[in-house]
């Protein structure tokens, strides 16, 4: 039955843990009302780091949803992992035990890893030596983590793979995904959760020239304006259930949204200019996998570095590969409510695009105003509008650049 | 000497610590002889029982130790080992 024509990839199930929700209806209410949730770092032990403000998940507890033997052997970023994969697959209709462990895959990206645990049995290590270090430190830190935990826990047996490609490795996931999808698996739970706010991990991030240092929750990061002073990290996560479209109607299951498109580039770390051409190449592929025009675009979800040259570079970028319709198509960046959750962070934007679609509604970009860039960018308030194909940019500190083309999904299963 | 005797009140104990895995004691006794997969227990978290009590005992422990298959084969093994070297 699935013969007749190319399969394609729909997003049957979405699992969000974020800093401004930790349920799907939450981050979207959070998203579309332009809530902010920035605010100074209160985990223990980073008071005396000059990084000051993020976007951390607070009251998430894992204990509640999580067996403890994986909480034991795994680290916070595993922890929002594995939660977003259940609610993902409850919401696709797939949780408990697979019927089909063969047919689900598994494919997280991945930027920081375990930092926390790592940062915990290394203080044993010097602390009070080697014998004190536990035996899951061998798998807990490390970026696959979360695609084995999930695919373990969940008994879910297809193929699994894990992106490490920077920050834009999340649309790269969700691409890889797709693929296995049209290569004939029929379900893969795919996204991304980081926790960089640990210490050892926060002292990682004090070299990026990007990061805004400035410890006014409201000011911090404020991309495509002239007062952008870099960008805000941020934890938490969201992983999607991407599934075979003529599978997903057949099991009777809403159609979301279809991935359509994705291209990558790499241009070399913060090389910002050079980023134009990336992101404009990467757009222009994006388009071509989708066979969609740039008009076609009604939304794109900017990545927003918040660095003036990373911003500009982004905006030229746009009217490069869009033409004329990249200066009037609407321009959003959520995630300067929530900051920037590395590899998460497009696929929380795939997410909110997902969601923009569903609701007819373009959310705003908090904390902006006052845009200083040939953009349409929406702020203050949300902006009511038909929404078919969203297009979602991202960029890495290490160069990576990606982009990738959503469709809505046709309703006809809701 | 019969202090160093690891009893299966303090196996479960050790699984509940260092593999997170809750083994009421009476039912680690009587099923002694199934492998430790069945209680869900894998190869990581036997490895981090037998540091925890060479940390707690302060003597190394057999390298065949966490290859044991069965609580009763572990219980045996370390016993027998911590008590020659008591």
């Amino acid at each position: 039955m699935s013969n007749r024509h190319p399969r394609r990839a729909a997003v049957t199930g979405i699992g969000v843990i974020a800093p401004n929700g930790l349920r799907t209806d939450a981050y979207w209410k959070s998203v579309n009302e332009g809530l902010t949730v920035l605010d100074l770092i209160g985990r223990e032990g980073c008071g005396q780091l000059p990084l000051r403000v993020a976007g951390e998940v607070r009251a998430f507890d894992p204990s509640g949803l999580i067996e403890d033997r994986f909480l034991v052997q795994t680290d916070r970023f595993s922890h929002f992992a594995m939660a977003a994969a259940a609610l993902a697959l409850d919401d696709a209709g797939l949780g408990g035990d697979p019927a089909e462990p063969f047919s689900i895959g598994v494919v997280t990206a991945a930027g920081s890893g375990g930092g926390e645990f790592g940062q915990r049995e290394l203080q044993k290590l010097w602390g009070k030596g080697s014998k004190y270090v536990g035996p899951y430190q061998s798998i807990a830190w490390f970026y696959a983590a979360s695609t084995g935990q999930i695919s373990i826990r969940g008994g879910l047996k297809g193929p699994c793979g894990v992106v490490a490609s920077d920050e834009a490795g999340g649309l790269d996931s969700l691409a890889h995904a797709a693929r296995a999808v049209h290569r004939g698996t029929d379900v893969m739970v795919v996204g991304a959760a980081e926790a960089p706010l640990a210490p050892y991990s926060m002292v990682c991030q004090l070299g990026y020239p990007e990061l805004s240092t400035l410890d006014d929750p409201d000011r911090a990061y404020r991309p495509f304006t002239e007062k952008a002073c870099g960008f805000v990290p941020a934890e938490g996560g969201a992983l999607l259930v991407v599934e075979d479209e003529d599978r997903a109607r057949e099991r009777g299951v809403p159609v979301r949204a279809v991935v359509a498109g994705h291209a990558a580039t790499f241009t070399g770390a913060s090389r910002w200019a050079e980023s134009r051409e990336g992101l404009a190449r990467a757009i222009s592929g994006a388009l071509d996998e989708a066979g969609c025009a740039p008009e076609e675009i009604d939304v794109v979800f900017a990545d927003a570095l918040g660095v003036p040259e990373a911003d500009r570079a982004e905006a030229l970028a746009l009217a490069d590969a869009l033409g004329a319709h990249g200066t009037r198509v609407p321009v959003t960046a959520p995630k300067t409510g929530i900051g920037r959750a590395y590899c998460a962070a497009p696929v929380l934007d795939t997410v909110a695009a997902v969601l923009a679609m569903e609701h007819g509604s373009v959310p705003p970009t908090p904390n902006v105003f006052d845009v200083c860039h040939d953009l349409d960018l929406v702020t203050a308030h949300a902006r009511p509008a038909e929404l078919r194909t969203a297009l979602v940019l991202s960029r890495g500190l290490m160069g990576s650049n990606a982009a990738l083309v959503v469709r809505r999904g046709d309703d006809s299963a809701r | 000497m019969i202090t160093t005797e690891v009893t299966f009140d303090e196996l479960s104990a050790l699984m509940k610590q260092a593999a997170g895995i809750t083994v009421d004691p009476k039912e680690l006794r009587e099923s002694a002889g199934s492998p430790f997969d069945v209680f869900g227990l894998d190869s990581l978290g036997l490895l981090g029982i037998v540091g925890e009590l060479e940390n707690r005992y302060g003597q190394s422990l057999p390298p065949d130790s966490e290859r044991c298959r069965t609580p009763r084969e572990f219980l045996n093994l370390i016993n027998s080992t911590l008590t020659a070297g008591a």
